[in-house]
């Protein structure tokens, strides 16, 4: 079944030409929004606070977003398991911490273990069906969806767990504006962690491998680069990026239950597609986007109040998808016939 | 016409089966029997549009939830008999499937399974947002004299699913049937030779949504009221999984798909090894079971049927 | 061709139908259900999982109050009672099909403890019809009472329903008391409630307006929540509350939210209101998650009636509680012990009900059917419950439809390691 997929090379193509209007739209936009949110917390704390926490969330679901772009990039599969992926990690860090690790400790273990599970799955699971049709590849990750769901369900029940806050429960104050200590740490985790993926594929062989067997697997295939391999630890890494998302996003959950990570997929796929699915830069930027536009309009109109949130990035999504489907980031669509 | 004969024997003996059912089945287990037929048509439909179009759902737990909520509200609040509110839910999810399969025509593939994964982990919020006229987290109660007997809700399940059935094979033997199929093969050569895209993908999207409705107005008479909880992600996604099993783009799995998904849940630990597990832990057989299947048996049951046609035929 | 295939189909169809319209396969019994010559079956529903499962020990307790009767007094005239209790999940989509499969599957002879209103509202019509006793459920809901011997069509009652019975205080009577006390010790109040958008909550928002009386306007911000909503949802609640300037807070929550609800208050710098937990939630280990994650609890002010593994330690039912948790909690032997001692309010409630429950089905006779159980708990004047406060009855009649209606005051001291300390006597909840 063809896909409609972004070709890289008819987009390089047409980038060769003039400055494309659509980037400098884009741009345009970005900035008019910085200002907008700049002025805002100038005028009022309660703003100020609302984009601060706004910020903080989205980093997390820009963290989640990009997971899904690594994967999207290397395998052109949407892992609908990968919010329940890092759900289930950040209960092994849980479970680390009861057995007395202290919280960072299990936090470096849960990303290396993340990483390892993230490559098994893509080895056993996607592997096998990745070159058959989307929905044999939509149906194994929705399976995963369900059985990682039932796993975490069977190893630690179904009940609301605590986990010790890792930043504490104090707050900065800054020219009347409290900023909790947890926004601060979320933001810098992220932060953190994006950049050493970011480095990696920058800066290292390793990376370069990966960017190449995304690009062009057959050409990556002729120099010597172990596709399968790179593709493995594209999983991985998405893995290690989910699991820093789930830890990040617990503590303002107060509590760790099985279905914690579920509106935080829908927020992260919402990022994702807005940035454009193949863009790392967009996923992100577009997790901060969702993130500062959710707590704005919850605090600022009580009509969409605070029950339809998901709903409303539904629609968000869909109008994205109807409007501009390669997103803020992304090329244009070429079919292949 | 001799290939047709074990179709029918197959029919026949499943009808008689579903018969004499009721006269040896516990009224607990008449109730599950019930849930079977429930999927049976929710899974029929999705397979008509995913199956025979190609278009990626993961949100017909979306239609099932309007369907209900259909049920539910005109029962407490006009006592329309039960019957008519499912025609009336089939209309209205018909309308709706449309309406959805319209902007489903400019997506494809994934972006199509994401966005109806999107529309269903929000469908359950919408009644907790409107709770007057939606009951909220408590939900919408049918009216207590209409309350049906679990024997009323299994007849009404099977009968349904005997004439959408019916109606499905019709429907799918016919000129509609080849042109999902043509949708399904290859877009571009489909419009090539004369299919009117967007005329065929939106009416697969309005029945499939229509059967779904049914459904759940069923499923709100199995369990008397209507909560946006019933109508959950997972529920989206068993109906997927019942699909699959089933196996796409073919009627005759349908049942065990149905069975699979309506059936397990309720396995009690009194089955040896997977009752133990099933009893308590059901997601993880359900996963672990369709990555198994999409992996050992892609074309699910139904291609299981295929492979033993063949085989029988050659020897 | 065709045509004898559409005569097939229809032949199918009209087979289907005609099987169906002649089948009955209702199983019928002899005697009554769930009780037989050495043992009587109860059961329950109750949210071992999901948004409510801080709940989960109170079923435990129960089983354990039942393991001791039948070790020590051999059950109830040489029954032994067996409870089984399935998990709901706090979701009443859930409770209608496992309520079918303890009545239908199971044969138990009466639905006892089970947790939750709106679970209690999606099955109660079911049992009423079917005269299966619905008892001691484990919410405060005033239908309980109130729906006795005449129609709640607001709550689906098109018929009375003399069947379903609570136990613990009424949440109108409690929040009617908050009201009173909001009056008398705060003039002018500011009052911003957060409460659970379904009948448990608006019960509890309705007897706070009761309480008020004129001063119901008093109530600047009623935020409605929903028990499915992530934290997040219930923080975005509670600092709407704080935006708008109240200066009374009060909670009607279950567990997770109220605990989300009270950590949220504390990270919002600069608002100290005078606040309310409703009693539901005030289970001391619930207390000190909420520390744990921010939240001040000195001053919080609720109520109760059961007695605190912690705060009551010395009296005798405390000891006796604890004792029995220690022998015979389910999961084993000393299994439930950290819990009673961290303060687990849920084992002494469970330990309560079991006890009056043991104590109806003593007076229901020497072959005990569902009606005599019912005459049984409609006639009930306890005095000696040794879970409960001191002075405080249980105690039904024709004209008293609510057993209990006696709560006394809490107020909470010495910071995320304290507890809850009495404030006053007992003092009268009801109608």
């Amino acid at each position: 079944m063809e896909n409609a997929e972004t070709s890289s090379l008819a987009g390089l193509r047409a980038r060769g030409s003039a400055i494309d209007p659509g980037a400098v739209t884009v741009v345009l936009l970005l900035l008019g929004a910085a200002i907008f949110l700049l002025i805002g917390c100038l005028k009022s704390t309660n703003f100020a606070q609302y984009t601060i926490q706004g910020l903080a969330l989205g980093s997390v679901y820009g963290s989640l977003a990009l997971a899904l772009v690594l994967v999207y990039r290397a395998t052109h599969v949407i892992n609908f398991a990968q919010g329940e992926l890092a759900m289930f990690t950040t209960y092994i860090a849980y479970d680390l911490g009861l057995h007395g690790l202290s919280y960072w400790e299990a936090f470096a273990a849960t990303l290396a273990i993340a990483f390892v599970i993230g490559t098994l799955l893509q080895v056993t699971v996607i592997r096998p069906v990745q070159h058959r049709s989307v929905i044999a590849v939509v149906i194994v990750t929705v399976g995963l969806f369900i059985l990682i769901d039932g796993v975490v369900n069977w190893i630690w029940g179904g009940d609301f767990k605590s986990m010790k806050p890792p930043f504490g429960n104090g707050s900065f104050e800054i020219g009347g504006v409290t900023i909790l200590h947890l926004y601060v740490g979320m933001m810098a985790v992220v932060l953190a962690s994006v950049v050493l993926v970011w480095a990696l594929f920058r800066f290292t062989k390793l990376g370069l491998g990966m960017r190449a067997a995304a690009l062009r697997p057959a050409a990556a295939a002729l120099v010597g680069v172990r596709v399968d391999s790179m593709l493995a630890i594209g999983w991985g890494l998405a893995a290690l990026l989910g699991a820093v998302a789930g830890l990040m996003a617990e503590p303002s959950q107060i509590f760790l239950s099985p279905t914690f990570m579920q509106p935080i997929l829908v927020y992260a796929f919402a990022a994702a597609v807005l940035g454009g699915l193949e863009s790392p830069a967009g996923a992100l930027v577009g997790g901060l986007l969702i993130g500062v536009t959710l707590t704005l309009i919850v605090g600022y109109v009580p009509k969409i109040g605070a029950e339809l949130q998901v709903p409303f990035v539904f629609g968000v999504i869909l109008l994205i998808l109807l409007v501009k489907p390669t997103g803020l980031f992304g090329r244009r669509e070429v079919r292949r016939v | 016409m001799t290939r047709q004969i074990p179709a029918l024997a197959s029919l026949l003996a499943v009808a008689a089966a579903l018969s004499v059912l009721p006269f040896i089945l516990s009224d607990y287990n008449i109730y599950l029997a019930a849930q079977v037929g429930i999927f049976f048509i929710a899974v029929l439909g999705l397979n008509i549009l995913t199956g025979y179009t190609g278009q990626i759902s993961i949100g017909h737990g979306a239609f099932m939830a309007i369907g209900g909520y259909t049920t539910a509200v005109l029962s407490r609040d006009h006592g329309t008999n039960l019957i008519v509110t499912m025609l009336i839910a089939f209309a209205i999810c018909f309308v709706v499937g449309l309406l959805v399969g319209l902007p489903a025509l400019r997506l494809s593939g994934v972006y199509l399974a994401l966005v109806t994964f999107a529309l269903a982990v929000s469908v359950p919020y919408l009644p907790l947002q409107y709770s007057t006229f939606l009951g909220g987290s408590v939900g919408v109660s049918v009216q207590p004299s209409q309350v049906p007997s679990n024997l009323w809700v299994y007849t009404a399940a099977w009968a349904c699913s005997a004439i959408l059935f019916v109606l499905a094979w019709v429907i799918l033997r016919g000129r509609v049937g080849r042109a999902f199929r043509a949708v399904r093969d290859s877009e571009i050569a489909a419009v090539a030779s004369g299919v009117e895209l967007p005329v065929y993908k939106t009416l697969a999207f309005g029945i499939s949504a229509a059967y779904a409705g049914v459904a759940g107005s069923l499923l709100v008479l199995a369990n008397g009221s209507a909560q946006g909880s019933e109508f959950d992600i997972l529920l989206s996604l068993q109906i997927l999984i019942g699909a699959a099993v089933a196996g796409l783009g073919s009627l005759w799995g349908i049942l065990v798909g149905a069975a699979f998904v309506g059936l397990l849940p309720h396995i009690s630990a009194s089955v040896p090894v997977i009752g133990k597990i099933a009893n308590r832990h059901i997601d993880v057989v359900f996963g672990a079971a369709v990555i198994l299947i999409m992996l050992l048996l892609p074309e699910g049951f139904a291609g299981l049927l295929t492979r033993i046609r063949r085989l029988a035929a050659r020897a | 061709m065709p045509v004898n295939r559409r005569k097939l189909v229809g032949l199918f169809l009209g087979l289907l139908i005609t099987a169906a319209a002649a089948g009955s396969a209702a199983a019928s019994h002899n005697g009554t259900p769930g009780v037989s010559k050495h043992k009587i079956v109860i059961g329950g529903t109750f949210p071992y999982t999901g948004p409510a499962a801080l709940y989960k020990t109170i079923p435990s307790a129960e089983q354990a109050y039942y393991a001791y009767v039948n070790k020590k007094y051999g059950g109830v005239r040489h029954r032994k009672i067996q409870d089984i209790t399935l998990d709901d999940q706090y979701n009443p989509g859930e409770t209608p099909g496992l309520v079918k499969q303890l009545v239908e599957q199971k044969h138990v002879f009466a639905i006892v403890g089970s947790l939750g209103t709106a679970p209690g509202l999606a099955t109660w019509g079911y049992l009423n019809k079917r005269h299966v006793p619905q008892v001691l459920l484990a919410t405060g809901d005033a239908y309980w009472g109130n729906c006795v011997h005449r129609k709640c069509p607001a709550a689906g009652a098109t018929t009375p329903r003399p069947w379903t019975m609570g136990w613990q205080p009424d949440y109108p009577g409690e929040a009617k008391l908050y009201g009173k006390y909001i009056l008398a010790h705060k003039k002018n109040a500011k009052i911003g409630v957060l409460y659970q958008d379904d009948a448990y909550g608006k019960n509890y928002l309705n007897g706070l307006k009761n309480g008020l009386g004129s001063h119901q306007d008093e109530i600047i911000d009623a935020q409605s929540y929903s028990v499915t909503d992530p934290g997040p949802v219930i923080q975005a609640h509670v600092g709407h509350i704080a935006a708008s300037g109240a200066d009374v807070f009060v909670i009607f929550a279950t567990p997770s939210a109220a605990i989300t609800a009270l950590a949220t208050e504390g990270h919002i710098s600069g608002w100290n209101p005078l606040t309310i937990d409703n009693n539901v939630s005030n289970n001391r280990i619930f207390m000190q998650i909420a520390a744990n994650n921010g939240a001040n609890l000195n001053g919080v002010l609720s109520t109760s009636y059961t007695l605190s593994p912690t705060a009551n330690a010395n009296m005798a039912g405390v000891k006796l509680a604890k004792k029995i948790i220690h022998q015979y909690a389910p999961g084993g032997v000393g299994s439930l012990d950290a819990q009673f001692a961290a303060g687990d309010g849920n084992l002494v409630y469970g330990l309560a009900v079991g006890w009056t429950f043991v104590d109806a089905l003593k007076h229901a006779g020497k072959n005990p059917t569902r009606a005599s159980l019912m005459r049984a708990l409609r006639h009930m004047n306890e005095k000696n419950n040794p879970f409960i406060f001191p002075g405080m009855v249980v105690k039904t009649s024709k004209k008293r439809t609510f057993p209990m209606e006696q709560l006394i005051f809490l107020k909470w001291a010495g910071g995320a390691g304290g507890d809850w300390k009495t404030q006053g006597g007992v003092v009268f909840s009801g109608h």
